[in-house]
């Protein structure tokens, strides 16, 4: 008898080219050296005097001692070892006990960019510098008033390769049996370095995911979601209900610790209603991401205990993993070897009829049994 | 994948229908440069896959369907 075997190679010991998110840039603005585990090494990422954020290899390359241990000292870090200076650009910058220091002194600097009041780091194992067509864009929202701060989230995933995270831009139905919502529409259009997911649901009579402050009601979700290079995503969401909408962006990103580990980050800032503080509107970001983050553990138990699987079987309202995964090979591999196929412009239109109909009974006989899921704590809900 | 030329521009994209409802479109660059909707915005700096479809592409593609051009594989 014939059946179905998975395979799945080893996952790749090379990291993605791109801009990778560390987090929000005010985290690192303390004047003190903060570790950085990525891109199978360590780094150092500190702020020097003259206000610049900087990223080093993090280890000395005198000893081999551990920067991130180290000292700021003017727009220098100094090594705790011996205390040879390192500035921002990588070159040395003065080792007190030496008459010079031997020429050509350099450790690996690592292009930086801040945007949307977030820290970046450019990986590329080619050393190539970052192309201006591939930079981080600009939300809006990030730096207005009439926006809440942002939150930010951390969970370091072990065990699965970040290929499982952008598996989701394709997973239509994943989105029923793991975050609770109903899509009703359901769109990827991948270009160039970038891959968007359209998404129009409704929210769960048996469900209730706390996107709109308030005691659980009939919601309309419409996102569009784009990763912008192999890791960072930006998702504008509406969240519908009667008498309002909740207008949010939220980050989903990550970096390569190792080629089995993750870090997984999220952050969400929300729209101010007329009359609502600011105080209040970081609440409701707070609380939004929080729904999110629930989400993601969801995802995380998934991951956890599946395996990998480079041959996965799909049915015809699956979305388009295999042109995903040609889309996003482009950077794993020198940039030469970037094929057309795997940057031309590819869309895909999901049959969510059958999908749509079928939820909408599994919900109905929820409702009928009693059955309701949150994931919003209960101690948050109205 | 079956090819379809848009009616407004001329532009030639394969494209496959599983069901009604389902599109997959694949475009060529040349494609994309010759699209009389999506290149002007993309030349303006707006990301391409930010763009949800061509209008009359997409026009020209329900048009072959009718004409029985393009094949659904599950016309149901």
């Amino acid at each position: 008898m014939n059946h179905r075997v998975i395979e799945a190679a080893p996952p790749p010991e090379r990291f993605a080219r791109g801009w990778h998110c560390l987090g929000l840039a005010d985290a690192f603005r303390d004047g003190k050296p903060h570790a950085v585990e990525a891109f199978g090494t360590k780094l150092v990422v500190f702020q020097g005097e003259n206000g610049k954020l900087n990223v080093l290899n993090g280890y000395c390359p005198h000893m081999g001692g551990d920067l991130t241990q180290g000292t700021v000292k003017g727009d220098a870090i100094a090594c705790p070892f011996h205390d040879w200076r390192w500035g921002g650009d990588g070159k040395c910058a003065g080792i007190p006990y030496a008459k010079r220091a031997p020429r050509g002194a350099r450790t690996r600097a690592w292009p930086v960019l801040e945007e949307n009041k977030q820290l970046f780091v450019w990986n590329d194992p080619q050393g190539n510098p970052p192309p201006p067509e591939v930079t981080i864009p600009r939300i809006e929202g990030a730096f207005s008033d009439e926006w809440s701060n942002w939150t930010w989230n951390t969970l370091r995933v072990d065990g699965s390769h970040c290929r499982e995270i952008v598996d989701n831009v394709v997973d239509m139905a994943h989105f029923f049996y793991i975050h609770y919502a109903l899509p009703t529409y359901f769109k990827n259009v991948f270009e160039g370095h970038v891959a968007t997911q359209f998404f129009d649901g409704t929210s769960r009579d048996d469900a209730y995911l706390g996107f709109v402050p308030g005691p659980p009601q009939k919601i309309d979700q419409k996102s569009e979601a784009a990763y912008y290079g192999p890791s960072y995503m930006i998702d504008y969401l509406w969240n519908k209900a009667e008498d309002m909408t909740v207008e949010t962006v939220l980050i989903n990103c990550h970096y390569p610790i190792s080629p089995t580990s993750f870090m997984l980050q999220w952050g969400v800032i929300v729209k101010k209603f007329p009359g609502m503080s600011a105080e209040e509107a970081d609440a409701t970001a707070a609380q939004v991401a929080e729904g999110v983050g629930l989400g993601f553990m969801q995802d995380v138990e998934i991951w956890k205990n599946k395996t990998a699987i480079d041959n996965p079987l799909l049915c015809d309202q699956d979305g388009p993993v295999y042109q995903l995964r040609r889309w996003y090979r482009q950077f794993y591999v020198d940039v030469e070897d970037v094929t057309p196929e795997m940057t031309d412009r590819f869309e895909f239109e999901i049959d969510t009829s059958r999908a749509v109909e079928t939820w909408r009974e599994e919900v109905a006989e929820n409702v009928a049994n009693g059955v309701s899921f949150s994931v919003i704590p209960e101690s948050m809900r109205a | 994948m079956q090819p379809v030329d848009c009616r407004a521009c001329g532009a030639r994209v394969l494209v496959e229908k599983k069901s009604p409802p389902h599109t997959s479109v694949q475009w060529t660059a040349a494609a994309g440069a010759a699209c009389g909707e999506i290149a002007p915005r993309v030349a303006a700096g707006e990301p391409g896959a930010r763009i949800r479809h061509c209008g009359a592409l997409r026009a020209s593609i329900e048009w072959a369907v009718a004409e029985g051009l393009v094949r659904i594989e599950n016309p149901e």
